[in-house]
């Protein structure tokens, strides 16, 4: 009979408090887990997405930014620079994007040229698609629609929306002339190490910038892992309630149960014994806290993919949910939980046993 | 100097508590030798010291002056782990209010203080006190004579050469008292266990060998 299974028995002997107290800290694990869940998942599914949709590279004019929103209207690539690019032997399978707004229907909308259709999510057939924005206007699909003097017609339409304005996709060779032949961006993939390359594309073509996937995925990286730890922050301090009231609770613990630690010192006890007891107790609470948080919020996330996986992309639990969350927010609650039990257990192993046992 | 029949030797021994401005002398300079193998008695109205004697025996408490020696070693040099080790192995507490831990069965409470836990020996000690249908239940659904008698066992689990009761009988009819007090008897004449018991109640210390009056921190007699 270790001291140590007191613990569990004193853990399990409060039923109520110790579960009102572990709600604390299950409540401060469900606001972290699903709100850090949530932006790791969205990093996770942008960075697969650029993963899998761009090529090695991409390309573009410098004074762009080299972001990978591009904005709208910024600067082009020329169609001399493109056809540079496409005679460097170095790359291959070169698709040229392209976006750009322009006036249509006393309105203005995105005309978006595209080398890769597997993208966009179509009803009907791809050529010329259009947006809900578009469809409102009175547009649908085998209807003729007119673009800068050219007439296409309208052969699919995609749920895609932007602040109310209307996209049209269309092919990139298509959309080319539109804008004077000049491109937003080239992917292309690359005979060789990616990075060496761009190095000598720069080195060779004035005035572009090429990313490549992994500037990319940093790119990703910096702009989320901010929101990550300002979202983390805020969510932590619900956490850091629940660990307070668990000061609270041990302080009540060891007052309550003065006489049996000096029972416990007098059988035999050491007070380093008695100490770490108490911290077993208190870290009984984080841990069992801690697990019961991070279910809840794996089934609130779950339920969060189900409900709204649509809009958000196809985002897996596992992409909201990294090992390296749930080490942390076990071991967080658990060591935070331990720091909790510090001083309650100083003032318990610190008991004089004759007063203690004195204790009414 | 040091006499081996000795369990106990208080030489001198002074407990001074403080209470606000006042100084009490709980002990006033004791002097006393414990034999091995004695069952003793210390009797004396409130106040007399007599619990502080116990507790400065069991080492719970260390004197403000003079010596104590426990089994020859002075108790004053223990660091505080080698105290606890000194309580655990050779020092059987037994409380007036039973003090077993609530949460815990009889046989687990048994159990508590052993570093090694030996169920067997403990249902054998359970069984010697009349208790061997009564593991699993827990303090609250025993009676007070029957939770004495758990907490006889508890003491006795590390085989101690002592066994320390303050008012043992404190809380008990005089029914389950005698019960108690022949139980003391019994370890002490057939085993040979070092017995020393604070109490109130005279039918309790005629059980003892020897009855030690205690007062003002002083032993008269």
């Amino acid at each position: 009979m270790g001291i140590n299974s007191l613990s569990f028995k004193n853990f399990r002997r409060r039923k109520l408090r110790s579960i009102l107290t572990m709600l604390g800290v299950v409540i401060g694990v469900i606001a972290l887990v699903v709100l850090v869940g949530i932006t790791t998942g969205m990093t996770n599914y942008m960075k697969e997405s650029t993963n899998n949709m761009m090529g090695d590279v991409t390309i573009m004019n410098s004074t762009g930014g080299g972001t990978i929103v591009a904005q709208p209207g910024s600067s082009f690539l020329s169609p001399e620079t493109v056809d540079e690019l496409k005679n460097m032997p170095q790359l291959y399978n070169i698709r040229e994007e392209l976006q750009f707004m322009t006036a249509f229907n006393q309105t203005t909308i995105y005309i978006l040229g595209t080398s890769d259709w597997g993208q966009i999510d179509i009803n009907g057939t791809h050529g010329v698609v259009i947006n809900p924005a578009i469809e409102d206007m009175g547009y649908k699909i085998g209807d003729k629609i007119t673009i800068k003097d050219q007439e296409f017609t309208v052969t699919g339409t995609f749920s895609e929306e932007a602040m109310g304005m209307g996209i049209l996709v269309l092919d990139a060779d298509k959309a080319l002339p539109l804008n004077d032949n000049k491109t937003t961006s080239i992917t292309a993939n690359t005979r060789g190490d990616p990075e060496v390359i761009k190095d000598e594309i720069e080195n060779n073509i004035d005035g572009i910038t090429v990313s490549t996937k992994s500037d990319m995925t940093k790119q990703i990286e910096e702009m989320m892992g901010g929101l990550t730890l300002f979202i983390g922050g805020i969510a932590s301090i619900a956490l850091l309630v629940g660990v307070i009231s668990i000061i609270n609770i041990m302080l009540v613990n060891v007052t309550e149960r003065t006489r049996e630690i000096g029972v416990l010192k007098a059988i035999g006890f050491t007070s380093r014994e008695v100490l770490v007891s108490i911290l077993l107790e208190s870290a009984l609470i984080g841990f069992i806290g801690g697990l019961v948080g991070l279910i809840i919020a794996a089934i609130i996330l779950q339920l969060v993919i189900i409900l709204f996986g649509s809009q958000i992309g196809d985002i897996q639990l596992v992409q909201m949910l990294p090992l390296w969350l749930i080490a942390g927010v076990l071991g967080g609650a658990t060591g935070l939980s331990i720091l909790a039990g510090l001083y309650p257990a100083w003032r318990a192993s610190r008991l004089n046993v004759v007063e203690a046992l004195r204790n009414e | 100097m040091n006499d081996q029949n000795n369990v106990l030797e208080f030489k001198d021994v002074r407990k001074i508590y403080r209470m606000g401005d006042e100084e009490i002398n709980a002990l006033d300079g004791v002097n006393l030798n414990i034999k091995n193998g004695s069952f003793t008695s210390i009797m004396g109205p409130s106040g007399s010291g007599k619990s502080t004697l116990l507790h400065v025996a069991g080492i719970l408490d260390m004197p403000t002056q003079g010596t104590l020696l426990l089994n020859g070693k002075d108790t004053s040099t223990l660091s505080g782990k080698e105290q606890a080790k000194f309580r655990r192995s050779e020092i059987g507490f037994v409380f007036q209010r039973f003090n077993l831990l609530p949460q815990l069965s009889t046989l687990e409470n048994v159990l508590l203080p052993m570093i090694k836990p030996d169920p067997d020996k403990a249902k054998e000690l359970l069984d010697k006190m009349g208790l061997n249908k009564k593991y699993k239940k827990l303090p609250n659904q025993l009676s007070g004579g029957e939770q004495q008698r758990v907490s006889i066992a508890r003491a006795l689990i590390n085989n101690p050469s002592l066994i320390l009761a303050d008012e043992p009988t404190g809380e008990l009819d005089s029914k389950n008292a005698e019960v108690i007090m022949s139980i003391l008897q019994d370890l002490n004449k057939n085993e040979g266990v070092t017995i020393i018991i604070v109490t109130h109640n005279p039918l309790a210390a005629e059980f003892t060998d020897e009855t030690i009056e205690m007062r003002d921190g002083n032993i008269i007699g």
